[in-house]
């Protein structure tokens, strides 16, 4: 079983990166632009020539792939145009960024959709349950984007209480607080935008095993409600609701990409925007390769998470 | 004896987009200690509603509009959750009707025993939990109980499922136990075996049963007394051997002369006319009348009152008035064949 | 004798999950059923009698064997292209829950007149609403319930119109999945008489599949036992009830309840082993027409 799932990781990388590599070289645009920024536009001929050369574009399209294929596979995938290092390290220096907003935020979610899921559950159709479902259903409605810029209006122009882009201040990078500060505002906009829906989903299958006879037998029991949903509820929930967070994972990172482009915050978003904006062909790709790559492996872990948790799928008996 | 349960002029209406649905409309009756009551009927005549009603396990758009419940002469009709709590974890306790689906598919067995023991008696070690729940497994007939607590309700055949959640529900000696259909999602060979094991342990621990049921079968097993629903009330009321051998309501008759087992093959199956009432919006008068073949005209104008017959048989219906024509009851008593 | 009209020769039928795991739930099965008779198939769930009941109407492939419908060998591809017209139309199918088999966004009336239109075929009775209004009449509802759809009627009015759907057609063939086990006591009794009465009016040939004894040994001809996939006892019913040759047949006899508190009381609980059943599937002709397989 678990051979079958690497090959077919292995197999969906390798589609992947032929479609990544075809749309990025496919794309209208001069590289060499990214490269030489505007001197490009006054070079001779000859001189175009020579670059196309040097950077190897000159190749057919085939042959280009094998090569990037090759070196992608000995863990080198070429050289950044616009900052003229290696791809990898650019990318390097904006992961952390990333992970500590697309992680946090990850997490916050998480969470918050399951209490968020779990009151509205406890009190079905009371007035807590209406408003967070309301509230919910407004919020997920304001696109993400324009959330984000009414959020650096109030909260960064009118009130100046948070900075309105950036990680940190210059030169105060190792400063933890003005880390968080510089956070907030896009960590709530990313949480603010997800946690509704999936604490509806919480919500929604929390209520169908709420109606299931083996809480009845609970409650015959003599449980309390909020024990019933602890012991009984979530161990029947927690695997499809792993599962549906470790497929969001992606989904979330795009709400992420979309959020740093707004705030200017210096993660893989900005990156992947900056990239394909200047036709920096190597960067994209790797972006594109790695956004795939974190897509398939967590639709892989999910379907291992619910493979391995459910008792029932272990050993299937009929009759 | 003395009431372990006394029901009066219960009604319970169910709120939809229809409008109001009178489930239970006006039912009384008694439990006393150590007897099996079944309550008959058709689904739709409120008697599963009943029990979650005493029970409190209505679901939110079901509402208790009048009447009263005692419990060992207490009132319990106002209690809030946590009252009720405290009486489902000692006195009261419920089997229902598919073991599948009402244990919990992903807990082993053992541990969904050693849960109800655990509320029932606070404080008890792990060690003499896990003897209990040895003992209790091995009361409701589940052989070498140690080597099966730490399976899956799905390694359990449905007959088996059903002893477990029985076991579960035994595990706080409650004083009534309330079985919502306990055999109908089992096979026929099994049924009976669960039943007279129902009647086996009630007659060990003394706890008095009340047998939710639509299948005579299972009320000739099981019952001592019987309480036949119709539409929301209770039309007849006896003995087992009242209701089965002198039955006075024409539901109750008609309902037994429809029995295949009763039937001769080759002759016509007696069935009941039409078909129940509709709960939103229920008939003023006899909600059975629209059926009966011998029905007066009073039945359609006004609602029965309860007519005694024995010390322990009522019914429900006029033709027991003593201004009815007495040859309109039809007499069929045929032995079973 | 009369006819047979469908012949079933050693079917096999398996579940498979995943690689190597294999669920036989048809186990190398033979029987007939003739023309106009009611076959009853008695068996615990689990048993395989749905499973058989869907090979027969082409829903499920069968591993090996052959079914016989008239002569046509049904999976066949061959043989089911030239006859599809006949196979389709004269084998009607009746489900368990008639609440699931109809069509919620249909009006009864569109849902009895389909088949009709599907196979291309004229009303009878000019109009496709005479004709529908017809065969509700046949079961037993009246025209108003033409224009109202499978969640305004009852689950016995619903069952009336899953037959009336099948009458349409005017099968040779009922296949009848349980259908009355989800109805009430007193409804039950109403269907039973209708389906008898039904069947002496069309002479159709039916497969009746219950658990219900008491009703089996009331309305079938003949009945055959199932166990876990096997055939065990098949004969006429009478012959059958009075004389179970199987010990499986005899504990399932012995377990219907007696709706009669004296004798139920009194009744001894058969014993039956099952992991001692013993199957080598010799077919034993007791008496004439009744069979134990042994």
């Amino acid at each position: 079983m678990i051979g079958k799932k690497i090959a077919a990781f292995f197999f969906s990388m390798f589609l992947l990166s032929m479609a990544v590599f075809s749309v990025a070289r496919l794309a209208p645009g001069d590289a060499l632009i990214s490269y030489y920024g505007d001197r490009a536009e006054r070079m001779t001929a000859e001189e175009r020539v020579w670059a196309e050369e040097k950077l190897g574009l000159r190749d057919s399209l085939l042959v280009q792939y094998v090569r990037w294929l090759e070196n992608g596979l000995k863990g080198d995938f070429g050289i950044s145009y616009k900052y003229k290092t290696g791809v990898l390290q650019v990318i390097g220096n904006r992961m952390e960024n990333t992970l500590l907003l697309g992680g946090t935020g990850f997490l916050l979610i998480f969470l918050g959709a399951l209490g968020l899921g779990s009151i509205c559950a406890l009190t079905e159709n009371g007035w807590m349950d209406r408003w967070i479902c309301r509230v919910g259903t407004i919020s997920s409605c304001i696109p993400e984007f324009w959330m984000a810029l009414v959020a650096i209006l109030v909260f960064a122009v009118n009130l100046g209480w948070l900075p309105s882009s950036g990680a940190y201040d210059i030169g105060k990078s190792e400063d933890v607080p003005n880390r968080i500060l510089h956070l907030i505002l896009p960590l709530s906009v990313v949480v603010v935008q997800h946690v509704w829906y999936y604490a509806y989903m919480v919500r929604n299958q929390l209520l169908k095993e709420l109606g299931a006879e083996y809480v009845l037998l609970a409650k015959s029991k003599g449980l309390r409600k909020g024990k019933i949903l602890c012991r009984h509820c979530f161990p029947n929930m927690i695997p499809s609701y792993l599962s549906l967070m470790a497929i969001s994972i992606p989904h979330i990172l795009g709400g992420t990409y979309l959020v740093e482009a707004v705030f200017s915050y210096p993660g893989l978003g900005t990156l992947a925007y900056e990239s394909a904006r200047y036709h920096d062909y190597n960067l994209l790709m790797a972006l594109c390769l790695l956004s795939g790559f974190v897509v398939i492996l967590c639709n892989l872990a999910a379907q291992m998470i619910n493979e391995k948790i459910d008792p029932r799928m272990k050993e299937q008996t009929y009759g | 004896m003395a009431k372990l349960l006394e029901v009066s002029d219960l009604f319970v209406s169910f709120y939809t987009r229809q409008g109001e649905a009178q489930a239970v409309r006006g039912v009384s009756f008694y439990l006393e200690e150590g007897e099996v009551l079944a309550i008959v009927g058709e689904s739709g005549c409120g008697k599963s509603i009943l029990c979650k009603s005493i029970l409190k396990l209505l679901p939110y758009n079901g509402v208790v509009k009048g009447g009263k419940i005692l419990i060992e002469g207490t009132d319990i009709t106002a209690y809030k959750e946590r009252d009720m709590e405290r009486l489902r974890k000692h006195v009261i306790s419920m089997v229902f009707q598919d073991p599948l689906s009402t244990l919990n598919p992903v807990i082993p067995v053992g541990k969904q025993i050693g849960e109800a023991i655990r509320l029932s008696s606070q404080g008890m070690k792990k060690k003499a939990v896990e003897e209990r729940v040895a003992e209790l497994m091995e009361m409701v007939g589940i052989e070498e109980p140690e080597s099966r607590w730490k399976l899956y309700p799905h390694h359990f055949s449905g007959g088996m499922r059903q002893r477990i959640v029985l076991a579960i529900a035994l595990a706080s000696h409650p004083k009534i136990l309330f079985a919502d259909e306990p055999t109908t999602a089992l096979d026929v060979t099994i049924q009976a075996q669960i039943l007279d094991l129902f009647r086996e342990i009630q007659k060990k621990m003394g706890t008095a049963t009340v047998l939710v049921t639509h299948d005579f079968g299972v009320v000739a097993r099981a019952a001592d007394r019987v309480a036949v629903m119709y539409a929301g009330k209770i039309v007849e009321t006896g003995t087992v051997e009242e209701i089965f051998y002198d039955s006075r309501h024409p539901y109750t008759q008609g309902l037994l002369r429809s029995l295949p087992a009763y039937a001769r093959r080759g002759e016509e199956l007696y069935a009941i006319p039409g078909m129940p009432p509709r709960l939103i919006d229920p008939p003023m008068g006899d909600a059975f009348a629209y059926r009966n073949p011998c029905a007066l005209e009073i039945d359609y104008e006004k609602m029965p009152p309860m007519f005694q017959i024995s010390d322990t048989h009522f019914a429900a219906t006029w033709l027991l008035d003593e201004r009815a024509p007495k040859d309109l009851i039809p007499d069929w008593r045929q032995p079973y064949a | 004798m009369r006819d047979e009209l469908l012949a079933v020769e050693n079917l096999t039928y398996c579940f498979r999950h995943e690689k190597h795991i294999a669920i036989q739930a048809v186990d190398n099965l033979s029987f007939q059923i003739r023309e106009g008779e009611i076959l009853g198939l008695v068996g615990e769930s689990g048993s395989g009698k749905s499973t058989m009941a869907r090979c027969i109407m082409n829903i499920y492939r069968p591993e090996s064997g052959r079914i016989l419908y008239q002569g046509i060998d049904v999976w066949n591809p061959k043989e089911f292209r030239r006859h599809k017209r006949l196979l389709q139309t004269s084998r009607q199918f009746i489900f368990q829950d008639s609440s699931s088999s109809l069509n919620p966004k249909q009006t009864v009336e569109q849902i009895i007149a389909e088949p009709l239109k599907i196979h291309g075929q004229k009303p009878e009775r000019g109009t496709f609403r005479g004709e529908a209004a017809f065969q509700l009449n046949q079961v037993g509802l009246g025209e108003e319930c033409l224009d109202q759809y499978p969640n305004q009627l009852s689950g016995g009015m619903r069952q009336r119109v899953a037959i009336a759907r099948a009458l349409t057609m005017k099968p040779r063939l009922l296949v009848a999945d349980e259908p009355i086990a989800s109805l009430d006591v007193s409804i039950q009794a109403q269907m039973i008489n209708l389906l008898k009465r039904l069947q002496k009016e069309h002479g159709f040939s039916m497969l009746f599949i219950a658990h219900d004894l008491a009703v089996v040994h009331y309305l079938c001809d003949r009945v055959g036992v199932m166990y876990q996939g096997k055939l065990l006892e098949l004969g006429p019913v009478t012959e059958v009830f009075e004389n179970p040759c199987h010990t499986y047949t005899k504990s399932l006899i012995g377990a219907i309840p007696i709706p009669d508190p004296r004798l139920e009381r009194a009744r001894v609980l058969p014993e039956f082993e099952k992991e001692n059943l013993e199957w080598r599937g010799q077919k034993t002709e007791v008496s004439f027409g009744h069979f134990v397989w042994r």
